[in-house]
């Protein structure tokens, strides 16, 4: 996904070396893809620029255990994935679903009804957006940040699974987990219009 | 027919697990091939609108916002500590530190030993003697458990044994004088350890082991007869079943060396 940019590497160097500025030139040149892939968890603007800058000053913090063989362009999308996660509430979801898991296929239609506008709402547009957003709002925020990695980023399993802290068999089996209700809740959602 | 799980229809859909046999499958059922067209147009309709873009300065804002909150790194001396060069020496150091400790902690050991060996002469003679002794004396080394093992066995054997048959008689023989040798070791440990009951039973065991052993004409009818009656009315059997069970079975030959080579 990212390719160690020497000019990463020299500014992490000057960096850690006390050259706070240098650290500036790696926030300029990676707050792009960072805010894209906040915004697309996030569905938010201003939560994914929340969550760019969060993610930001946790690589400054953490640039010291930073491995310079590896992409900094990779180690900060993971980090920046974690803080958007983090931001949904993944914890707090998961728990209440861990539970809502066991449950039935009418559990899913309980949650589609409760669903109130999300943070998914500036994702979509028009009625399929709409009933997209609705959708979408029923998933765990680790179900939804591995369908968003892999549906819109186009993550491997084990990118998805490194960014999530998860295994990678886990981070498939959120994708499938998701795609499976997204499709269902679409599915009634078509038949009650 | 063995049809494609959903999950492996997704997996197909999102490319990394495509796999000709899957592929292959889609072409041949005309059930998972519906099930995957209609996966595909699901996932297809899911288009979400694209991030909005940031403008060129946005970087630049992002650093003004945190640059205030974060703090300069110290500048870092090279250390060398953190070089390559830095971790081999410190596992020399290491190493070096283990060696001086084992060799510090081995002479304060051999200092340890050299008073309490001065307390008791006789027993840094005792080795001295017997390192002087000829080398032709053996060391047996008997582990009493052991021996008890073999003898039970053996008063078993005898008080089933048929004197008629030579098969049976020839082995308890020879079996008896191997263990003739070694309950007399026995029993002199068991004096000095002051057992009498060990004594008493190795000293009626060493005296139907010798009878076992040379008999000149091997076991006839009467011998045998005379033997077991002695053994049952003695309840040697018995006792070395008792003896035997007093013996842990952790008591191996290790720890018989421990305890000075011999029992």
């Amino acid at each position: 996904m990212f390719r160690m940019d020497k000019n990463d590497h020299a500014a992490i160097q000057a960096t850690l070396a006390g050259d706070k500025e240098a650290y500036g030139a790696l926030v300029k040149r990676h707050s792009q893809s960072l805010f894209r892939v906040a915004f697309r968890i996030t569905g938010n603007e201003a939560d994914a620029e929340d969550v760019v800058q969060e993610a930001l000053l946790a690589g400054y913090r953490k640039l010291e255990s930073f491995e310079s063989r590896a992409s900094f362009g990779t180690w900060i999308y993971r980090i920046t994935v974690r803080c958007a996660l983090d931001r949904i509430g993944g914890r707090r979801v998961d728990e209440n679903h861990r539970v809502a898991e066991e449950s039935d296929t009418e559990q899913d239609e309980v949650q589609v009804a409760d669903v109130a506008a999300g943070p998914d709402r500036m994702l979509l547009s028009g009625e399929i957006g709409a009933m997209l957003q609705e959708a979408m709002s029923g998933l765990t925020a680790t179900e939804r940040t591995a369908f968003v990695l892999r549906h819109m980023e186009d993550c491997g399993t084990e990118e998805i699974g490194a960014a999530l802290g998860i295994q990678p068999n886990a981070a498939k089996q959120a994708v499938f987990r998701a795609v499976h209700k997204l499709r269902f809740r679409l599915a009634s959602l078509r038949v009650r219009i | 027919m063995k049809h494609l799980k959903e999950e492996e229809l997704i997996e197909h859909y999102y490319g990394k697990g495509r796999s000709d046999a899957a592929e292959q499958h889609l072409q041949s059922c005309a059930e998972c091939a519906e099930a995957y067209a209609a996966l595909k147009s699901d996932l297809e309709e899911m288009e979400f609108a694209e991030a909005p873009m940031r403008d060129a300065a946005y970087g630049e804002r992002v650093w003004q916002s945190i640059a205030p909150l974060l703090p300069a790194y110290e500048t870092r001396k090279r250390s060398w500590l953190r070089s390559g060069m830095g971790r081999g020496l410190s596992y020399a150091a290491a190493c070096a530190l283990l060696v001086v400790c084992a060799f510090v902690a081995g002479r304060l050991w051999e200092h340890k030993q050299t008073p309490m060996a001065a307390k008791n002469p006789a027993a840094q003679a005792q080795p001295t003697q017997q390192s002087a002794a000829p080398v032709r004396e053996r060391v047996v080394v008997v582990v009493l458990g052991d021996h008890l093992d073999r003898s039970e066995r053996l008063l078993v054997e005898l008080k089933h044994a048929d004197a008629g048959s030579e098969e049976m008689v020839g082995p308890m023989r020879d079996e008896a004088r191997s263990l003739l040798a070694a309950n007399r070791i026995c029993r002199q440990r068991a004096a000095r350890a002051d057992d009498p009951a060990l004594s008493a039973t190795l000293d009626r065991l060493d005296h139907l082991l010798a009878e076992v052993a040379s008999e000149p004409g091997g076991l006839n009818a009467a011998t045998l007869t005379r033997l077991q009656n002695e053994m049952n009315a003695d309840g040697l059997l018995f006792e070395v079943r008792v003896l035997r069970s007093r013996i842990p079975e952790q008591q191996t030959y290790q720890s018989a060396r421990q305890n000075g080579g011999t029992i």
